[in-house]
């Protein structure tokens, strides 16, 4: 596994679907036709594609926490809320300084880290039943849309940018580097998520495939063994939230760079849902599993939402709880091995 | 500090306190005998909620038997649960967190596309009290009574009945139990079922002093998630009486000075360094002292 | 005692005190062992010998008492930095990652690493799984399992190795590989303390031999000293 080659040897490793010539020919035209898109679409195609993309970071991360990990947590969308506040009030704040975005950018990513490993600490160190991180996640999340949505009012305004209370917070300037402005009908922001999902996704399947990735793996399937061959198990596990939550950030700040707004409903319960659905019904174990499932379903909320978004929720339950009972390891990876079976026993 | 203020102080307390009861033992019950968190347990509460209202506005019955109804139904619709979705995920436990998840969004909006977006609550019962220039609902009172009763009432099947003896074996050792001739399934079966018809109660107990709303399960769950992982899993009646008397001594004074909202917060922080010191919650905490202490005299 | 002067041994326990659900596993046990040596820790069911190998191991912390090692009090010391300290466990019932290949089991046992581990490739070779590196290790069998862990045990180089019981379910052609095995290790200066209920395993090791009863060390001695107590007879082997 030495030299150039090797981190090719790493990146196809085992700790995913898709392996072998066939799937990475595949990957490389998608990638470029995904790339090349922008030549032939149109701004409001750009536009939407964008707003699917710019979740993937968040959903990988879920990815990496629950599916290789082990840990199962509601709080992707509240990292994903704290790191868009963040992003608006440096942005908005320093709108006259230049490179003021791409400071709020690394204001907000890093805030997102901190809170999460905060939270990691008293959560890992303590070493507490699965169970208990989606419960306090979940609250946390609960908490976090309430006060965000009781901030209306001129008197809660950090510098002078308001919190804005239910309504969000409006006004955020895109992302800008020089000239370059990252908005939400540019190519430019198109691009951006487009090698955020790729370099995500391949950063990370580098990641599962290496050392690192293979004593989380083995912290999910036995965290005593782990334990006693001498791991810090309670810090992996910080890092490893702390990493799900910097990609949530990542998310957040490419959607307020994309709408140049946010609410609380972004990290209400509804919005907390989002991820771990996206992951059960891709399939947990597969991180190519989960981007694709990512960008499907935020489609498909979003053509729910066009027709009556009172149906989105309960189809989105649907989903998830059949999901659960049919295909507990996701409907991507199911079908996978569906395929996989099927070929074998052709002649 | 005066007398007066103290009794609204600890009128606040049993108010606080009972919430907190009511809202987590039936999610504690079942955690501890099951050993599965069921994130459908504030749908189940909005149920109860909501046939209490229903049976009070349309069928005109008196409040009690609203509340009794409540009971009984959420607890059948829980037995069902427990029959078609939750009985797959005992293999599982995590899996069963994020099904009854599913289960929950499935409830609250289906609630709201079939009963529309809220509900006339019913009535308060105008029952008050006043001492020295503070007035007390009596209603909340009643509400700190039922809860008293229903812990006690929770010990009593679980430390007196033969059906309780079979439960704690059932917790203690599955395998050895069901070796005893114990149909662990069944225990499963109404221990689900009894959490659930907790739930219900709790939501027809309250349907007078909230709005009816699809979405209002979420207002008991916050507290509750954070009662349980406070209390812990390993003495789900000791568990839920320490967890919400430590937790209400909390909430009662920051709530009354600073809000909700506060209180709330100081909930989740207090859960968090409880949880970094006691990982096992307070019952598992008193669990672990009792073992000592046994092995102590026993020496 | 070869040397005059008396040497501070790799192990020694003081006092150490454990109870669970009302009963006191260990009992104020008192145990030193010396560098290099390799012995064996018999007794009735319950006598506490894997409560002793989880407090020592540092899966349970103890309620008394403390625990030295190489000189230093380990006793307060979580059981992931007492591996980085050179002491590793193979637990009672087979833990190694099933869902992974053998080899992937290695690395994550290897840590950071790199370069050959003569001893390890070495027990590979004996145990038989140097060729099974690309197989689950649940596709196993159960006697390479226990193998697997004793190898990813051996991946951490431990100075000194606690062997929970590791012989149970084999054949006696595997107890007898599995003893002579554990005689070369130790041969090698692996210091090592074995749990074991077959008395085969222990005649074959034939080395010092511990007899735990009621969580306190009962008796201590060579085999043949063990064999003919006739305490140790009457509450081990049953004999009246």
């Amino acid at each position: 596994m030495r030299g150039p080659l090797g981190i090719f040897s790493r990146v196809g490793g085992r700790q995913d679907l898709g392996r072998g010539a066939a799937f990475w020919v595949a990957f490389a035209i998608v990638a470029l036709g995904l790339v090349a898109f922008p030549l032939f679409g149109s701004a409001f195609y750009l536009s939407n594609l964008a707003n699917f993309f710019v979740y993937v970071p968040m959903g990988l991360g879920l990815c990496l926490l629950w599916g290789y990990g082990g840990i199962l947590s509601f709080g992707q969308a509240s990292f994903f809320g704290i790191s868009g506040y963040v992003y608006g009030i440096v942005a908005q704040n320093l709108s006259l300084t230049p490179g003021a975005s791409l400071l709020g950018v690394a204001a907000a990513i890093l805030a997102t880290v901190i809170v999460a490993a905060l939270f990691g600490y008293f959560v890992f160190y303590g070493q507490v039943s699965a169970w208990i991180i989606p419960l306090l996640t979940l609250v946390l999340s609960l908490i976090l849309e309430t006060f965000m949505a009781q901030t209306a009012g001129y008197q809660w305004r950090i510098g002078h940018v308001l919190l804005g209370g239910y309504n969000g917070m409006t006004g955020i300037p895109s992302i800008q580097v020089g000239p370059l402005e990252f908005g939400g009908a540019s190519i430019a922001l198109y691009l951006l998520t487009v090698i955020a999902m790729l370099l995500g996704y391949l950063g990370l399947r580098l990641l599962v495939n290496s050392h690192f990735g293979y004593v989380v793996v083995g912290v999910r399937d036995d965290v005593e063994r782990t334990r006693m061959l001498g791991y810090n198990v309670a810090r992996m596990q910080v890092t490893v939230f702390a990493l799900a939550a910097g990609l949530a950030g990542l998310s957040g700040v490419l959607y307020v760079s994309w709408g140049n707004y946010i609410n609380p409903s972004s990290m209400g319960l509804y919005a907390a849902t989002l991820p771990v659905i996206w992951t059960a019904v891709g399939g947990r174990s597969s991180l190519i599993a989960v981007t694709l499932s990512t960008v499907a379903l935020k489609w498909l909320a979003d053509s729910l939402a066009v027709r009556g978004g009172e149906y989105a929720f309960l189809i989105m339950g649907a989903l998830l709880l059949a999901t659960m009972l049919f295909f507990p390891a996701g409907i991507v990876v199911s079908l996978n091995r569906l395929w996989r079976r099927a070929r074998r026993q052709a002649p | 500090m005066n007398v007066p203020y103290i009794v609204s102080l600890a009128y606040q307390y049993a108010d606080n306190l009972a919430f907190l009861l009511l809202a987590a033992l039936g999610l504690m019950i079942i955690l501890g005998v099951i050993d599965v968190i069921n994130l459908a347990h504030g749908e189940l509460i909005m149920l109860g909620a909501y046939t209490t209202t229903l049976a009070y506005h349309r069928a005109h019955l008196p409040l009690p038997a609203c509340v009794l109804l409540s009971f009984i139904g959420v607890g059948a619709f829980g037995m069902l649960l427990e029959r078609t979705v939750i009985r797959r995920f005992y293999r599982d436990k995590l899996g069963a967190l994020v099904a009854t998840w599913g289960i929950s969004l499935l409830l609250s909006q289906g609630m709201l596309l079939f009963l529309g977006p809220s509900l006339i609550a019913v009535p308060l019962p105008e029952w008050t009290l006043s001492y020295a220039g503070y007035s007390f609902g009596g209603y909340r009172l009643l509400l700190f009574g039922a809860s008293i009763l229903v812990v006690l009432l929770a010990w009593w099947i679980f430390y007196r009945t033969k059906f309780g003896v079979r439960t704690r074996a059932t917790m203690q050792n599955p395998a050895m139990a069901q070796a005893l001739g114990v149909d662990t399934r069944r225990i499963y079966l109404y221990t689900f079922a009894a959490g659930s018809a907790l739930a219900g109660l709790t939501g027809g107990l309250y349907a007078p002093t909230t709005t009816i709303v699809p979405l209002m399960g979420t207002t008991f769950v916050d507290v509750a998630f954070i009662t349980v992982v406070v209390g812990g899993g390993a003495n789900p009646i000791l568990g839920a009486l320490t967890s919400s008397a430590l937790l209400a001594s909390i909430s009662a004074p920051l709530s009354s000075a600073f809000g909700t909202f506060l209180g709330r917060i100081g909930l989740l922080l207090t859960a968090l360094v409880i949880i970094r010191f006691l990982p096992r919650g307070l019952s598992g905490y008193f669990q672990d002292l009792q073992r000592r202490r046994m092995a102590g005299a026993r020496s | 005692m070869s040397s005059p002067v008396e040497r501070e041994p790799l192990l020694r326990v003081e006092g150490l005190t454990k109870a669970f659900g009302g009963i006191r596993a260990v009992d104020e046990l008192n145990l030193a062992v010396a560098a290099g040596e390799l012995r064996c820790l018999i007794g009735p069911n319950g006598a506490g010998k894997s409560t002793l190998f989880s407090l020592l191991s540092g899966i349970h912390q103890p309620d008394a008492g403390r625990i030295v090692f190489k000189g230093e009090d380990i006793t307060e010391l979580s059981p992931f930095r007492r591996v980085r300290k050179g002491i590793c466990l193979k637990f009672q019932t087979t833990r190694i990652y099933r869902g992974l290949m053998v080899g992937e089991n290695l690395t994550i046992a290897r840590g950071k690493v790199r370069g050959t581990n003569g001893r390890l490739e070495w027990a590979l070779g004996v145990l038989g799984l140097a060729g099974e590196t690309a197989r689950p290790a649940g596709e196993l069998s159960h006697s390479h399992q226990q193998w697997l862990e004793i190898c990813l045990a051996l991946a951490t180089e431990p100075e000194l190795l606690l062997l929970d019981e590791p012989t149970a379910g084999m054949t006696p052609e595997e107890t007898a590989l599995t003893a002579d095995f554990v005689i070369k290790l130790s041969g090698q200066g692996v210091t090592i303390l074995v749990v074991e209920h077959d008395m085969a395993f222990v005649r074959h090791i034939a080395r010092g031999v511990t007899v735990l009863h009621y969580g306190r060390v009962f008796a201590d001695g060579t085999l043949e000293e063990i064999e003919a107590n006739h305490e140790v007879r009457r509450i081990y082997l049953g004999e009246q």
